[in-house]
């Protein structure tokens, strides 16, 4: 009887590029930087490494197909790698790959890396994504500022928020990200904005204005995974995976007229596992901080509620409150979040883990919280109707 | 003898102003003629997309008449594809019988109301449908006096609204406007001599022979019905032809301009509310020859829909005439990258879903009654694994309400923003699709729609460009719903 990999599995180190606008790099390199922080972080040596992961989304415009491009990248000692694509999702998924593969005992040591170059493409916002021969023939040209703002739409609808209201706790949630964003050097936007600059930006797709979406950035982060006993006896701090949970639409919110289009179906269903898999029963005492994929503020906003961090349609006003601020009652985005540091796509997931193990092990420097030992993080890879959603919970021993 | 039993006419809902035609051309070609509007197209509409909305319509005024339809005529000079044939894909879109004989005709402004002839004089019953949006040199009177419009006739298959009296049909080398293929602007001739050589000699001869197979007289005449761009030329054809006592049809000129093929019988559209049973109108057109045709209204014409009317009164204001060569694809504009990501149109894929795609067919789980498009093998359902039992379910009277709303800046879109949401549809189903027409924008969650047939993607490359449906405001701006 499964039961779950909580505690199975520990963080020995993690490594995370600069992400940004990086023309003076190719995807390469970025896998390297951060996959030689982490190795600089583990004390092991790559020929310890058993098995490795690799997310990358665009495979057209970034590292190609297929394991090989990780693998030469990185030089590694000829093990299996084992290309994932998952949407936004990428990163979890590749780190829940590597999981996977230590708790079953298959190996001791395991490698993720997500990446993504962005920036060779030309675009504002992300390209176009390919979706077979069918789908292109009935469903609308969309992009994903057109999908979050259906949700905001939704959302205010929904709970009867005006919207000013809306566009104001959109415009903190921003607000807030940015500031979290200043002192890291890592981050793609380090400047600070005010809420109304946010709430008066121009609009990309009713009602999400400029600041209310994150950038596409360039870059890689990286996690090394083995057993808490390999990780202690190397004298590691012990950062522990308490859950891991995926959950994929199955047709339902995009085909049927059941869902009212101001939620994540699927976050609530990863959310109840998570917690579940990682015995946590009052996640709001419990959890120090979160990660959550705030593509679009919008998207902060509905999941603080879709995993149970907030009451259904008070999100926004405990968001204008400051409760999630980096000084609030539950801090979100410490690390600015995908809105500041950025959003490589395969990268992102292991780039919000990237912040809980350097928070868990009291490495974040001038962003440190205090005494942090369970923390979330959370990716919606696709549109609010059609996701692949992951929660990943990791924490202290 | 047979007769006409439904008629019906989609205009696009843009006005492009002709005072805008004017401001935007007349420094390099005065034009003394600015007054009224004429339609334009939008971006993705063209002759196939008007057929099916006048023939949609059409077919609503008479739901019976579906199943006995035999033959399908679809006639423009402004053909989409040289291949395949446009009535191929009309008649999917419509979900004729599979038994119906399907053609395209055109080369001349006049294949509508020869295609309606040669059905009149035939024993199946036969839908028409006539479409057009003629191009002409920017700057010039053509470009303003043509515009773009569909129409659509049953022939057969119920009660008379006008029964065939009888018709003429002449033929004759006059070539007064021509075109190559792969040329979209066409060349007009000396509009006096279009006028005393052509119209004034050919379209009454045409009306001698039509009255004579109709055993009529000029007198007996009630209304007359003659598209002409030329000032003044129906009037000079009615007196020549002796039609002193028929009406003379509004040539709609102001409201809507001139559609081409279709624009005798949007003209007769119009006349036909006003029509009282027993009335007969005299139906001409003109165009290497002349056609013209003697029906008599029934008593069944006082059910005629004033939807004509109605559609001519839905136009929306349009005062850039830039939309007209933008629209048309005679004019290259910065499209940004999103705008160069490419259609592959894979035809097997298209073929294999072209009930669900062309008909807007969905599918029914009989053990639910949960309705969903696209079909699938599995059902959409929490309830449980149903596998190979959905049943056909079309979609596209069934009209649907906005779940959620977007209009999207980003998105490429030629005629920005792309607007676009959930749609729910009666029975469960929900559908991301795009929202058309002008005012598309206004669409919000709530809010009632209607499901047409448009241009889903242009491949630029190819030329090639594919269809599906998309929802606009209920109640629909045109004819067609």
């Amino acid at each position: 009887m499964a039961n779950g990999i909580k505690d199975k599995v520990a963080i020995l180190a993690m490594g995370c590029s600069r992400f940004g606008e990086r023309w003076d790099v190719g995807q390469e390199e970025l896998m390297a930087e951060a996959y030689l922080e982490a190795l600089s972080h583990a004390g092991i040596t790559p020929e310890q490494i058993g098995a490795a992961w690799y997310s990358s989304h665009y495979d057209d415009i970034g590292a190609g197909k297929a394991g090989t491009p990780m693998a030469q990248a990185l030089r590694l000692p000829n093990i299996g790698v084992t290309r994932v694509e998952n949407f936004c999702a990428g990163g979890t998924e590749a780190f829940r790959g590597a999981v996977y593969a230590v708790a079953s005992g298959a190996v001791d040591i395991a490698l993720a890396v997500g990446v993504e170059k962005l920036k060779d493409t030309g675009f504002a916002g992300l390209p176009p994504a390919s979706r077979g021969t069918f789908a292109p023939m009935y469903l609308p040209t969309h992009t994903n500022p057109g999908n979050f703002a259906q949700l905001a739409r939704a959302y205010g609808t929904r709970h009867n928020i005006s919207p000013g209201d809306l566009k104001r706790a959109m415009g903190h949630t921003s607000m807030k990200s940015h500031a979290n964003a200043v002192s890291n050097k890592n981050a793609h936007l380090r400047k600070a904005i005010t809420v109304e600059q946010a709430v008066n930006a121009p609009l990309v797709a009713d009602p999400l204005g400029l600041f209310d979406c994150c950038p596409v950035s360039d870059g890689a982060a990286c996690a090394i995974v083995t057993t808490p006993e390999i990780a202690q006896s190397l004298g590691k701090t012990l950062v522990l995976v308490k859950a891991i949970q995926l959950v994929a639409s199955n047709g339902w919110e995009v085909q049927s007229s059941g869902w009212n289009g101001s939620y994540v179906h699927t976050a609530r269903i990863a959310a109840r596992r998570a917690y579940a898999e990682a015995g946590i029963a009052e996640p709001r005492a419990q959890l120090s901080f979160t990660e959550l994929h705030d593509c679009f503020s919008i998207t902060e906003l509905v999941t603080l509620e879709d995993i149970g961090l907030a009451d259904e349609g008070t999100a926004w006003k405990r968001m204008l409150d400051g409760a999630f601020d980096a000084d609030g009652t539950l801090p979100c985005q410490v690390d600015g979040g995908l809105k500041c540091f950025g959003h490589p796509v395969g990268a992102s997931g292991l780039r919000m883990l990237y912040e809980c193990w350097l928070q868990l092990t009291g490495q974040a420097g001038e962003r440190q919280l205090g005494n942090p030992s369970l923390a979330l993080t959370h990716n919606l890879g696709g549109a609010p109707a059609q996701n692949v959603c992951s929660i990943t919970i990791v924490g202290a021993a | 003898m047979t007769g006409i039993t439904a008629l019906a006419i989609h205009l696009p809902r843009l006005r492009l102003q002709r005072a805008a035609m004017a401001a935007a051309m007349g420094w390099l070609c005065p034009r003394g003629e600015a007054r009224g509007a004429r339609t334009l197209a939008y971006w993705d509409e063209d002759p196939i997309t008007m057929g099916v909305a006048a023939a949609r319509a059409c077919l609503a005024q008479v739901p019976q008449a579906r199943t006995a339809i035999r033959a399908l005529t679809f006639a423009t000079t402004t053909p989409v594809f040289a291949e395949p044939q446009q009535a191929a894909l009309v008649h999917a879109a419509l979900r004729l019988p599979e038994a119906t004989r399907t053609q395209d005709v055109g080369g001349t402004m006049r294949c509508g109301l020869l295609a309606l002839h040669g059905a009149l004089e035939s024993t199946d019953p036969a839908l028409l449908i006539a479409a057009d949006m003629p191009l002409n040199n920017p700057g010039g009177m053509a470009e303003m006096r043509y515009s773009d419009g569909g129409v659509s006739a049953l022939v057969g298959g119920g009660p008379d609204l006008l029964t065939y009296r009888g018709g003429a049909s002449l033929s004759a080398p006059f070539i007064e406007r021509y075109r190559v293929p792969d040329r979209p602007l066409a060349t007009d001739w000396e509009e006096r001599w279009v006028r005393e050589e052509g119209f004034l000699d050919l379209v009454p001869r045409a009306i001698t022979e039509a009255l004579a197979k109709a055993q009529l007289s000029a007198a007996d005449i009630d209304h007359f019905v003659l598209p002409c761009v030329i000032p003044g030329a129906a009037k000079a054809v009615a007196q020549a032809a002796g039609l002193s006592r028929a009406k003379l049809a509004q040539p709609l000129d102001l409201e809507c301009g001139d559609t081409g093929a279709a624009h005798a019988l949007v003209m007769l559209a119009r006349v036909m509310e006003d029509m009282h049973p027993g009335e007969r109108v005299l139906v001409a057109q003109f165009g290497q020859g002349a056609t013209a045709l003697v029906l008599e209204a029934t008593d069944a014409i006082t059910t005629f829909p004033a939807a004509a009317s109605a559609a001519l009164a839905a136009g929306v204001t349009e005062g850039n005439y830039l939309k007209l060569p933008i629209f048309r694809g005679l004019m290259p504009w910065e499209r940004g990258l999103r705008g160069r990501f490419p259609v592959n149109e894979a035809l097997t894929t298209a073929y294999r879903n072209s009930e669900a795609l062309l008909g807007f067919v969905g599918s029914r789980s009989p053990e639910t009654g949960q309705v969903q498009f696209p079909p699938s093998r599995l059902a959409v359902a929490e309830a449980g694994l149903f596998a190979q039992t959905q049943q056909p379910c079309p979609f596209a009277d069934l009209g649907g309400t906005v779940a959620t709303a977007t209009a999207d800046r980003l998105a490429f879109s030629r005629s920005p923003p792309n607007c676009y949401g959930l749609i729910d549809i009666p029975g469960g189903a929900r559908l991301m699709m795009d929202f058309t027409d002008p005012e598309a924008e206004r669409l919000s969650p709530g809010d009632a729609v209607n499901f047409v047939f448009r241009i889903k993607d242009l491949d630029e490359r190819t030329g090639y460009r594919r269809y599906f449906w998309k929802a606009v405001a209920a109640p629909a701006p045109s004819a067609a719903d």
